[in-house]
């Protein structure tokens, strides 16, 4: 899977979120759902299953508190595909690969950098909070035991995380200007993920897909 | 030929009264390597980045004064800095080392046959080569800093900037960038470089800015690490300190070969 080309990975995660939103529900929902979960699934347990469904387990809950169950299991549905969608799509789609795609296709180098880059924000922060929690254990803070504890340990990570991560953001837009990503800059693709005939097929039979579906639910 | 002119530069951070650079002149020529010294504070890595063009366009910030740079923009014959911390520098979009010194070259919108020779020859200068298929998260932090000043070097600008590039190098890795620095004057390129190693300092540098709260408080060849007033602001070079910490006569030896000649004259 990670080695199909980056704009068909993304043309199939978004087809399955405007699937979901498209037809109707809760059969719709069901089937994405059911195809988001087994694309996030293949990539492990750990990796792409378990992180879907606690991501979407907190909407699940304010929706079951605010609507009826019908209402809960449509809304409910939908956005657990958004959600899977997105992890199996981070998980499969190295931002690398993205930009040498986007550029190769004619964007500019800052454009596809700055899409890249929102993709790896997620796991540079989550390698970034183990490490601020390892720190804060030499320091004799404990994020296990009670409420307490852990209330005291998210205090004492969100801040120094906040903080470092904006402070990056500034040596980070420095580093990548001496490194010649300025506006306008046409970057030279170094090595292009080959687009081959089906994989552009398989791309707009997707789109076409959702076409369908929007013109069938106005009808 | 001059590649660099600072004029009456005054450089204000955002929101700050205080300025970080005050009325600092400077000329730095092609094949000229210049050494800024100075506490923590005097305005070493401001200067270099009003020297890059990167404040205040990047950073914000006020600046009065000119400064005229003869070269084209970034890359090549334009201008490149080494900042002080590699892992801020990583562009998170490469999958081996080769491809993170390409980085920049590519940006440049280079033939790929370019881009393969400089980074390859930047490889090999900065003595990486075998690293060429690593990840770069994997390296060591000696081992990423050779990487991104191979970054810089690969895009071949007139004008290198250093901002402490021996703070993650062991001592075989800053002989290694002193030489380096060295050679890339030798090629014609003028170079800044602020540091703490100053014992290196007398052979490499051709001329030393002594910086303090902002202003260039005195700026002449290397012998000026051996002088009374840098040695008691801490800034003189080892062999200089240790002569005046015991008491010895003027003038201070700057360097080790210096000691040994004034001790067997005294």
């Amino acid at each position: 899977m990670t080695r199909l080309h980056p704009f068909t990975l993304l043309a199939l995660a978004a087809a399955l979120v405007a699937l979901a939103w498209l037809l109707p529900a809760p059969g719709g929902g069901l089937a994405t759902v059911a195809a988001a979960l087994g694309l996030a699934g293949s990539r492990g347990l750990r990796r792409g299953l378990w992180p879907a469904l606690a991501t979407a387990a907190p909407f699940w809950l304010f929706l079951f508190i605010l609507h009826d169950v019908p209402t809960t299991v449509a809304l409910g549905l939908r956005i657990t595909t958004m959600v899977a969608s997105v992890v199996w799509l981070v998980a499969v789609l190295a931002p690398a690969r993205l930009v040498e795609a986007m550029v190769a296709a004619g964007w500019r180098a800052g454009t596809a950098y700055l899409f890249a880059a929102t993709l790896s924000a997620v796991p540079v922060l989550k390698a970034r909070a183990q490490r601020i929690v390892e720190a804060q254990r030499c320091r004799g803070l404990s994020p296990r035991g009670g409420l307490g504890p852990r209330v005291r340990a998210l205090r004492a990570l969100a801040l120094p995380l906040i903080l470092s991560a904006l402070h990056e953001v500034d040596e980070r837009a420095l580093a990548l200007e001496s490194r010649g990503l300025v506006p306008g800059a046409r970057r030279t693709p170094l090595a292009p993920p080959p687009d081959r005939g089906a994989e552009r097929a398989v791309r707009w039979a997707l789109v076409a897909l959702c076409v369908a579906a929007l013109v069938w639910r106005l009808a | 030929m001059t590649r660099l002119s600072l004029e009456h530069v005054s450089f204000w951070y955002p929101a700050t009264d205080t300025p970080a650079l005050a009325d600092v002149s400077l000329e730095v020529a092609g094949g000229e390597v210049v050494a800024l010294v100075g506490a923590v504070g005097a305005g070493a890595s401001t200067l270099l980045l009003v020297a890059a063009d990167l404040a205040p366009r990047v950073v914000g910030g006020r600046l009065e004064g000119a400064v005229d740079f003869r070269g084209r923009g970034n890359g090549e014959g334009g201008r490149g800095i080494v900042l002080p911390t590699p892992w801020t520098q990583v562009s998170g979009m490469a999958f081996t080392v080769w491809d993170e010194v390409a980085f920049g070259p590519a940006n440049l919108g280079w033939p790929r046959e370019q881009i393969t020779r400089h980074v390859d020859r930047a490889l090999a200068r900065l003595d990486i080569a075998a690293l060429r298929d690593r990840e770069p998260a994997t390296l060591s932090g000696g081992e990423l800093q050779r990487v991104i000043i191979a970054g810089i070097l690969a895009m071949d600008p007139a004008l290198v900037l250093f901002d402490e590039p021996t703070a993650e190098l062991d001592p075989a890795g800053a002989r290694m960038l002193w030489r380096l620095v060295r050679s890339l004057a030798a090629e014609g390129k003028a170079v800044i470089v602020a540091t703490s190693d100053l014992d290196a300092l007398p052979d490499v540098a051709d001329r030393v800015v002594w910086l303090e709260q902002g202003r260039a408080k005195k700026i002449g060849p290397p012998a000026l690490l051996a002088e009374d007033a840098l040695c008691a602001a801490g800034l003189g070079t080892a062999v200089a300190v240790v002569w005046r910490a015991g008491g010895l006569p003027r003038p201070y030896p700057l360097t080790v070969d210096d000691a040994v000649r004034l001790w067997r004259h005294r």
